[in-house]
C-alpha cells in the first residue's frame, strides 16, 4: 500500500506545555485508522497537524515522501462544527464553490445530503444554519466533507455530542466512504464507535499501536 | 411650561409645513454624514480588517493608538482640522472652511477609528473554528480573508450604523468647521443649538424630533441586525 503519511518525533506545544508527542506515525492509502486515549492526550492536535491545519513544533510530517501539504485532499471534521452563518446548500457545496465548481452542484449537494441521512434534501437547501440541532450540524458538516470526495478525511469525536439518530447516520456515512477507498483517522472515547468503523487503533499518550 | 406646548405646536408647523430652514438643515446633516461615513468605510474597513487580521510588528500599537482615538472630543478634531484648512493652515487654499467637505473631514475623522478599531475587534472575536473550517474545505489565502470578512458582514454593519449615529448626533465638529451658516452648513445639532440659544424652541423642537427619529430608525436597523447576525 502506498504511504500516505510518515511523521517522526513530532511534537506540539501550545504556550509552553507540550500537546503532542508521538515519535513515529505511518498511515497507509486506504487505511482506517482510529485515535484514543485520555483527554488532551493530543488526539485533536495530531488530527490538525495531518490537516496541515498546523506545523509541528518539532519533527517532521510528511505527505507521499515529502510532497507539498495538499490541502485540498484533505478534510478535517471539528469535533463541534463551524458552519457559516449562511443556509444548508450553501454550506454544504461551500468546498466545491472554493474550488471555482459552479456546475452540478445540486446533483452534488443531494447526493451529499442523502449519504448522510438527509432523504429530503430539497427541504433543508434553505434552512439557515442556524436553526438547525446539533445533531443536523454535524451531518452537515459531515456533507460538506464528503461531496469533496477527499483522499484523507480526518474526524474528531464525530458522535461525541450527537443524538442516536444522528451518530447513527454519521456512522453509516463514514462506513460508505470506507468503502470507497477514502482514508479515515478519527478520533473517539466511543468503544461502540471503534468497533462500528472498526481499523487499527492508536491510544495517543502512551505510543501504543495495536 | 406654556413655552413647552407653544414650541411643539411650532415644530409640527415646521414639519408639516416642509420648512424650508428646517428641511436644509436636516438635508446637511444626512449629506456630510453619508458622506463622511462612505470615506470612512472605504478606509476603515480595509484598516480594521487588517488590523485584527494580520500579524505584523506594531500592531498592538497601532490598536492602542485606534482605541485611543476612540476618545478624541469632537471639538479638539474641530480644531486640529481646523487649523489644517484655514486660510493660514497648509489646505487653507483649497478653501475648505465653512464648508461642507470641511466638515466632512472633520466627521470622517470621527468616524475612522470607531470603524478600524472595532472592525478591528469584530475580526479578532470571530470564532477559530471558522478559519479551521475555511482551510479544511480547501480556502487558499485569498479566499480565507474574503469569506472571513463575509462572515463578519452582520458585524460591519453594526459599525457602521453605530458610526453613523454619532457623527449625525455630533455637534462640535459641524460648528466650528462648517460654521453653522444658514443654508449651508446649518446641522441639524448646530441648528437647536443656536435656536435654543435664541429662545427660538420651535425649529429647535422640530429638528429634536427628526434626530430622535433618525435615532429610532437606527436603533431598529441594529436590532435587526443583530437579529440577523446572532446565528
Amino acid at each position: 500500500m502506498n504511504i500516505l503519511y510518515e511523521g517522526y518525533d513530532l511534537t506540539q506545544v501550545y504556550h509552553g506545555i507540550t500537546a503532542l508527542s508521538l515519535p513515529k506515525f505511518v498511515l497507509h492509502k486506504g487505511e482506517v485508522l482510529g485515535l484514543t486515549g485520555p483527554n488532551g492526550s493530543g488526539k485533536s492536535t495530531l488530527l490538525r497537524l495531518l490537516a496541515f491545519l498546523e506545523p509541528p513544533a518539532s519533527g517532521k510530517l510528511l505527505w507521499q515522501g515529502g510532497e507539498d501539504a495538499p490541502r485540498r485532499e484533505i478534510t478535517l471534521l471539528l469535533q463541534e462544527p463551524y458552519l457559516l452563518r449562511d443556509n444548508v446548500f450553501r454550506n454544504v457545496t461551500l468546498g466545491l464553490a472554493l474550488r471555482g465548481k459552479k456546475k452540478a452542484l445540486y446533483d452534488a449537494y443531494t447526493a451529499a445530503m442523502r449519504a448522510v441521512g438527509f432523504d429530503k434534501a430539497d427541504d433543508m437547501a434553505k434552512r439557515p444554519s442556524h436553526a438547525l440541532s446539533g445533531g443536523e450540524k454535524q451531518r452537515v458538516a459531515l456533507a460538506a466533507r464528503l461531496i469533496l470526495h477527499p483522499t484523507v478525511l480526518l474526524l474528531d469525536e464525530p458522535t461525541s455530542s450527537v443524538d442516536t439518530l444522528s451518530a447513527r447516520a454519521i456512522v453509516h456515512a463514514v462506513r460508505e466512504t470506507i468503502a470507497e477507498g477514502t482514508t479515515v483517522v478519527y478520533a473517539t472515547h466511543d468503544k461502540n464507535l471503534q468497533n462500528a468503523l472498526g481499523g487499527r487503533i492508536l491510544q495517543i499518550g502512551t505510543g501504543i499501536s495495536f | 411650561m406654556n413655552y413647552f406646548s407653544q414650541g411643539f405646536s411650532k415644530a409640527l408647523d415646521l414639519l408639516l409645513h416642509m420648512d424650508s430652514a428646517t428641511v436644509s438643515a436636516v438635508q446637511v446633516t444626512l449629506g456630510s454624514t453619508f458622506s463622511a461615513l462612505c470615506i470612512a468605510l472605504l478606509l476603515g474597513l480595509p484598516a480594521g480588517f487588517a488590523l485584527g487580521y494580520c500579524q505584523f510588528p506594531g500592531k498592538r500599537f497601532l490598536r492602542l493608538l485606534s482605541d485611543t482615538l476612540l476618545a478624541f472630543p469632537t471639538v479638539l478634531i474641530g480644531l486640529v482640522v481646523y487649523a489644517f484648512i484655514t486660510r493660514r493652515g497648509p489646505l487653507g487654499e483649497f478653501g475648505l472652511l465653512f464648508t461642507v467637505p470641511g466638515m466632512v473631514i472633520g466627521q470622517t475623522i470621527l468616524a475612522l477609528p470607531i470603524i478600524v478599531s472595532w472592525v478591528a475587534q469584530a475580526v479578532e472575536n470571530l470564532d477559530k473554528r471558522c478559519r479551521q473550517t475555511l482551510l479544511t474545505l480547501g480556502a487558499n489565502s485569498t479566499q480565507l480573508a474574503l469569506y472571513t470578512l463575509r462572515e463578519l458582514r452582520f458585524a460591519v454593519a453594526m459599525v457602521g450604523v453605530t458610526a453613523f449615529g454619532r457623527v449625525v448626533t455630533e455637534v462640535g465638529i459641524a460648528t466650528m468647521l462648517g460654521g453653522n451658516i444658514r443654508y449651508a452648513t446649518r446641522t441639524m445639532t448646530t441648528a437647536i443649538a443656536l435656536e435654543t440659544s435664541q429662545g427660538e424652541f420651535g425649529q429647535g423642537i422640530a429638528l429634536g424630533l427628526v434626530l430622535l427619529l433618525i435615532a429610532f430608525l437606527l436603533n431598529a436597523l441594529l436590532v435587526t441586525l443583530k437579529w440577523r447576525g446572532r446565528a
